[in-house]
């Protein structure tokens, strides 16, 4: 021992390969491994590039940062406490370990003699035991998740159990060649192997160095062929996303999800909307096999939640079935050619199981919840429109009554079907200006169909414009000129009807020289600020709860009272989580508001939705199955006295909801248009 | 089975109360900001059409009388899958009712040929005349059966049901026969497939004036002049709901029964 | 002036809407004949007689029930006899099947749906109302005779005249086109559904409830109302939710549309989602407590009143006042 102590740490090493004949034999069995591997990795490129075009390179700069954030730190990951630590402990372990079979090789078969000094002992020895230990704990948390605590959103496979047990069992085995070698070889800097050390020592307890040896050799073959095994086996398993899920993450949207659904080239594209694999862009596809089954995103999913049965996760899941299930030869001869009378899907996607049946996908609001919470960036929702929109161009078979929605969008630019109310109703008495009155306004109120065709909004937009009035804003109404913007029907899948009103608007607008829109109806927002600039419409648009901030922060509107009671925001999915904002309309709440705001726990981008999107607040949802009552009860759960929302379809959803659920209960809905207008007015008391 | 279905344009009837506005020197109702759209009777006519012919083999003429913006509606019936279209435009400075609309139709009727059934809506929601039907089957000679909602042909003839202020009929009926349709749950109008708008755009409608059918303007004319619409106003409306007052609630009661008396005897 | 009335209510009885007719006819000068095609008991027939100068009662192989071809057959022959200017029919479904065929094979002009009728320079004036209700037309009928069937409800029935009209009763033969094209179209079944079942988009008259009901019960007493009153039963949506009652009667966005003459609404609050279904009721009227409630700005007159108050003593004066 005293020899040791005089040993030099610079020259701290081991015996690469030590015990090990024969190793030839691994160089021979590397390559059917790799073949394999590569097989099924160049397999599935393959059917990807049988994909559609999509753009997904750009901004390189964002993308790598995105790569940092979520792969790197696993931001997303993480969101999940559990899975995430695991996740992390894995991820990183796994990464290390992988790193020093790497340094192993550089040194044996590069002969560059890294291995050594104070990097063999701090990295390849104390490094990468302590995260080998921490990956074994990932591993024994993932079993005790799956075989103890059985979250109801993980999908319970045969592959799973195997590839965790493998996961294991490798592991295992590392640590045990390890002590082996330290024991057989009284290795000087065992000590710095910590689990290696103790393994050592305790099988010096039981057996003998010769046993020792023999046993190593033989596991140490052992654990080889494991490793070769999951190599190759990887990718044809979820762990494929191993490699899916970084790249899955570089290529993934860098828009808000509220800009993301595609345009159809009508002229060109062979059938409008997507019931084949080989219509989806290869984008779409790397997605599919990118999934890690973690089953956030079907967790979060309001109409699961409810118990329909859409889930995304499935959706994703199943689509990934019939990709593996397609033949690539076919695959790659289909999807590129002229656009036939009628169109015959070569890779039939709709109804083929229940996850992907017309009920399922026309039970989506597309508030993208999915899409935010997806650790991988898969984007579930635009392919559930992709899918309804050709249940809707291709087939016209969608429920009745968003057909009755879409078929008073063309008949009269709207989708209320019965209104009594016209555009300007609401106006009435009230004194505005029309588009024809004013020359040039400050900003042209979009009042939106859900503002002005539905009597419980009138209040909601009369609220909004005596605020502008008090604040003296020079603004104006296209009244009648108005049209929907075309958002229910995109996100039902008319994209057709959705463009052509969308021309119409942008004409309009044009012709009245319109720089900034003022809307209190996130969708419109939405459809504004993203959707319309690609159809070359592009003008300021500002949401009301940010143009009232501005006013106040200009002092042009003055807060000169403060309204009394407990408020809570529910966050509009097409403000929040499509594009971002949520801290505008806390900040106007918080100086309306007497009372120190009360939050719902799913808030923010994480908002859980109304039920109202996606041209859901037209179809009457099973009585049981409410996804405003599922919001509603969690408004409840706090104290608030007032639901403070910022769009005409969450005030509907939400005070039906809060109306059924109330029971005695003293709470209302009101916009924050609503709210702010009470506090500060008299004439509104 | 040869079909043929009138088809109708109107003026959309969910026009919110305070978009419709009238001419009343012209009688004629202003279309403003609303739009036009197929009457709805017609459209069920037309998906009662579909029906029949997805169940028995038969070719479906859409036909319409009205301005060249009817052209519209005739679309819409091409791409849901109508397999031919005629126009005859009428002059918009003209006005028409129930007679000429009829005597019109019989005579492009005639032009087009044989047909073994005729439909129509059983009345227009815009003037609710609900006459069109009987007199184009007495200009066509033909027998009529109003307010059918299902057909099935059966041998040479059709069965059909139609319904009644109390229930519903079935009728045993030889063709040709007119008939006309209202709406039920199996005959609301499906929507036409993107697709389908897009291919009905290049398919061709045939359109005619009344002079080619052998139709002399005064022989409209006279038929116009049979009726005539000597005004047209808006009922007045009271737009404040009227609370019922009174000083006992005996009173109030007795004061809300008579107003519903009166309304229920005169309904 | 001559006029005719068809009665051709099913089994021909002096009931109120023939009653409203024959007033509507009453209200025009002239010569007024009743043509009953079919077979018509004793006392009808006396009680047409007491509004009418004549009365034929029509009788031919297989008229004793109503078949399309036979009957405008029939009424064909028997009128084009009588020279008439004015032919009027009553709003039933057989009636309204008749009127624009019969004005064809009499070389007249028709007209349907009348609320009210007027001579003008021996021209019959029609008031009608249009475009779904938004607006009233009047129509001029310039060719003879003027056929017309009539709102019959609408008009409040007379009392009989001093002297009755004559009775005759007539044996009709058809023959050549007439007689051949009767059996081109033959009604083999009829079917009557109890009121209950009507479809709702069909009702004149509605009485629904909602979730202010409380219950399924109160519904069970909203229905002797609507029995009282031959109104149909709906409800919001809230109370079909509950359970209380059938889907099926949900009126709405996502219901049943309606179109009736009168909507009254009990314990509804009016969401818009509610209103959507109402758009095309002529007249609503409402019973709430609250007199903010939403539903009160589309009626044109309400009760401010607890429904349990009301519903009870409300159907026993509508009952004494429609009997
Ligand atoms: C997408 C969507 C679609 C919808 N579609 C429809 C639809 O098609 N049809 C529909 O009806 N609703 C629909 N709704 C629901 C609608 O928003 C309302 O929740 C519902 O109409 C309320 O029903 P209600 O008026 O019966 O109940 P409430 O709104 O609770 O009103 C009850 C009323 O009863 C009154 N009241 C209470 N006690 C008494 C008493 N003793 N005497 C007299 N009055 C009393 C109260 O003052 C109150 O006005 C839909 C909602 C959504 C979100
Ligand atoms: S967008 Fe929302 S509703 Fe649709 S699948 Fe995703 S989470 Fe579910
Ligand atoms: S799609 Fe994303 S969130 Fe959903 S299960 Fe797959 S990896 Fe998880």
């Amino acid at each position: 021992m005293t020899l040791l102590a005089a040993l030099n740490a610079a020259d701290a090493t081991r015996e690469v390969m030590w015990n090990i004949s024969h190793s030839w034999l691994m160089y021979v069995l590397l390559v059917p491994t790799m073949l394999i591997a590569g097989y099924g990795v160049y397999r599935q490129v393959q059917k990807w590039r049988s994909g559609q075009p999509a753009a997904r390179f750009d901004r390189p700069a964002e993308r790598i940062k995105r790569v940092v954030k979520n792969v790197l730190l696993q931001q997303a990951t993480l969101r999940d406490r559990f899975a995430g630590v695991y996740h992390f402990l894995l991820f990183w372990g796994m990464i290390t370990l992988t790193m020093a079979t790497i340094v192993v090789m550089i040194h044996h078969d590069f002969h560059i003699d890294i291995m050594r000094g104070r990097f063999y002992l701090y990295f390849q020895s104390l490094f990468v035991d302590v995260l080998g230990v921490l990956a074994m704990i990932g591993v024994a948390m993932l079993a005790v998740r799956r075989w103890l605590l059985r979250p109801k959103k993980l999908v319970y496979t045969d592959e799973s159990t195997w590839l965790l047990i493998l996961l294991f069992v490798i592991l295992g085995t590392g640590f045990l060649l390890e002590g082996w070698r330290i024991a057989a070889t009284n290795d000087p800097w065992g000590d710095w192997s910590p689990v290696g050390i103790v393994v050592s020592k305790t099988s010096l307890a039981v057996a003998g160095v010769e046993t020792l040896k023999s046993v190593h050799f033989l596991t140490w073959w052992f654990h080889l062929a494991l490793v070769f095994g999951l190599i190759a086996w990887a990718p044809y398993t979820k762990l494929l996303h191993v490699l899916t899920a970084p790249l899955n993450i570089y290529t993934a949207n860098l828009d808000h999800p509220g800009g993301t659904l595609k345009q159809i080239d009508f002229e060109a594209a062979q059938s409008f909307g997507i019931n084949s694999l080989e219509q989806f862009t290869w984008k779409d596809l790397l997605d599919l096999d990118a999934c890690t089954e973690c089953g956030r995103c079907t967790s979060v999913c309001p109409a699961n939640t409810v118990g329909k049965q859409l889930s995304p996760r499935d959706i994703i899941l199943d689509l990934q079935g019939l990709l593996d299930r397609s033949d690539l030869a076919s695959l790659k001869a289909q999807g590129h050619g002229e656009r036939p009378d009628e169109y015959e899907p070569a890779f039939p996607i709709i109804g083929t199981t229940d996850n992907l049946a017309t009920e399922a996908l026309f039970e989506c609001t597309t508030c993208a919840a999915c899409v935010e919470i997806c650790p991988v960036s898969i984007e579930q929702m635009p392919k559930i429109v992709d899918l309804r929109r050709f249940q809707v161009m291709e087939q016209a078979e969608f429920p009745q009554q968003m057909q009755d929605a879409v078929s008073s969008l063309e008949e009269r630019g709207h989708p209320f079907k019965g209104t009594q109310l016209s555009r300007v109703d609401w106006a009435a008495g009230m004194d505005f200006p029309t588009i024809e009155d004013i020359e040039s306004p400050e900003v042209l109120l979009w009042v939106g169909c859900g503002g002005a065709l539905v009597d419980r909004n009138q209040r909601s937009t009369r609220a909004l414009a005596n605020l502008l009035k008090k604040a003296n804003v020079k603004f104006a109404i296209l009244g009648r000129e108005e049209t929907c913007t075309g958002d229910p029907a995109r996100r039902i899948g008319n994209e057709f009807l959705f463009e052509t009103l969308a021309t119409q608007n942008i004409e309009t607008l044009k012709t009245h020289n319109i720089k900034h829109v003022l809307t209190s109806c996130p969708h419109c927002f939405n459809t504004f600020r993203n959707e319309y600039p690609k159809l070359g419409g592009e003008f300021e648009v500002m949401h009301h709860t940010t143009y009232l901030a501005k006013l106040i922060g200009e002092g042009r509107l003055k807060l000169d009272a403060q309204a009394a009671q407990k408020i809570v925001f529910h966050d509009p999915c097409y403000l929040g989580r499509h594009n971002g904002i949520t801290d505008a309309p806390r900040k106007l709440l918080q100086q309306v508001s007497s009372q120190p705001l009360a939050e719902m726990e799913m808030h923010g981008r994480q908002s859980f939705c109304c039920g109202g999107g996606g041209g859901m607040s037209f179809v009457d949802e099973p009585a049981d199955q409410r996804v405003n009552q599922e919001r509603a009860r969690q408004a409840l759960a706090t104290d608030a006295e007032t639901v403070a929302v910022g769009c005409p379809f969450c005030t509907t959803m939400m005070e039906d909801g809060i109306n059924t659920l109330k029971g005695d209960r003293k709470i209302n809905v009101q916009d924050i248009a609503e709210v702010m207008w009470e506090a500060i007015s008299s004439e509104a008391r | 089975m040869k079909i043929l279905v009138c088809l109708k344009q109107i003026l959309d009837p969910e026009i919110p109360p305070r978009d419709f506005t009238i001419n009343r020197e012209t009688h004629q109702a202003i279309q403003g900001s609303a739009n036009l759209v197929t009457n709805i009777f017609c459209e069920n006519a037309l998906e009662t059409a579909l029906q029949l012919r997805e169940r028995s083999p038969g070719e479906i003429t859409a036909l319409t009388f009205g301005p060249a913006s009817a052209e519209d509606s005739l679309r819409k019936a091409l791409a849901l899958k109508a397999d031919q279209a005629c126009l005859v435009e009428d002059d918009p400075a003209t006005s028409h009712n129930s007679a000429t609309t009829a005597l019109v139709l019989a005579a492009a009727i005639r032009k087009l040929g044989e047909f073994d059934l005729i439909m129509v809506g059983r009345e227009a929601g815009d003037w609710g005349a609900g006459q069109t039907g009987g007199l184009l089957a007495e200009q066509l000679g033909l027998p009529y059966v109003a307010f059918v909602d299902h057909i099935e042909s059966a041998g040479d003839g059709v069965t059909l049901r139609r319904q009644t202020e109390l229930g519903w009929e079935k009728v045993e009926a030889h063709l040709p026969l007119v008939v006309s349709i209202t709406n039920s749950e199996e005959n609301v109008p499906r929507i036409p497939k993107t697709r389908d708008i897009m291919m009905s755009a290049r398919k061709s409608v045939t359109s005619w004036k009344l002079s080619d059918l052998g139709l002399t303007d005064d022989e409209v004319k006279s038929n116009g002049e049979a009726l005539e619409v000597v005004d047209l106003y808006l009922p007045e409306k009271k737009s404040d709901c009227d609370f019922i007052e009174g000083d006992s609630i005996d009173e109030k009661i007795d004061e809300f029964a008579k107003r519903l008396a009166s309304i229920v005897q005169s309904a | 002036m001559k006029s005719i009335v068809v009665c051709l209510m099913p089994g021909a009885k002096f009931d109120k809407p023939t009653a409203g007719l024959l007033a509507a006819a009453r209200g025009l000068d002239g010569q007024l004949t009743v043509i009953v095609p079919g077979t018509v008991g004793d006392d009808t027939t006396a009680s047409l007689a007491g509004q009418a100068d004549s009365v034929i009662v029509c009788e031919a192989a297989g008229l004793s029930e109503y078949q399309p071809e036979l009957v405008l057959g029939v009424l064909q022959l028997v009128c084009s006899d009588l020279n008439p200017d004015i032919v009027l029919l009553a709003g039933d479904t057989y009636s309204q099947e008749l009127t624009p065929r019969l004005a064809g094979r009499l070389g007249g002009v028709s007209a349907g749906d009348a609320q009210s009728l007027k001579l003008e320079n021996d021209n019959l004036r029609v008031t009608r109302s249009v475009y779904g209700g938004k607006a009233t037309a009047v129509v001029e009928l310039r060719s003879k005779p003027a056929v017309v069937w009539v709102r019959a409800r609408s008009f409040a029935p007379a009392a009989a005249r001093d002297s009755a009209g004559s009775i005759e009763k007539r044996i009709v033969e058809l023959a050549g086109e007439a007689a051949k094209s009767v059996d081109a179209t033959k009604i083999v079944e009829r079917h009557e559904e109890s009121t209950g079942t009507v479809r709702l988009e069909d009702a004149t008259l509605i009485v629904a409830g909602g979730r202010g009901l409380g219950g399924p019960e109160p519904f069970e007493e909203l229905k002797k109302l609507a029995v009282v009153m031959g109104a149909q039963q709906a409800a919001s949506r809230a109370a079909c939710d509950a359970g209380w009652v059938p889907v099926q009667w949900q009126v709405g966005q996502t219901g049943k549309k309606v179109a009736p003459e009168l909507y009254v609404a009990v314990a509804i609050s009016g969401a818009s989602q509610h209103l959507m279904g109402i758009a095309d009721a002529k007249i609503v009227t409402a019973i709430n407590t609250d007199r903010d409630a939403p539903i009160f700005k589309h009626c044109q007159f309400g009760l401010v009143e607890d429904y349990k108050a009301v519903v009870g003593p409300l159907t026993e004066r509508l009952k004494a006042l429609l009997s």
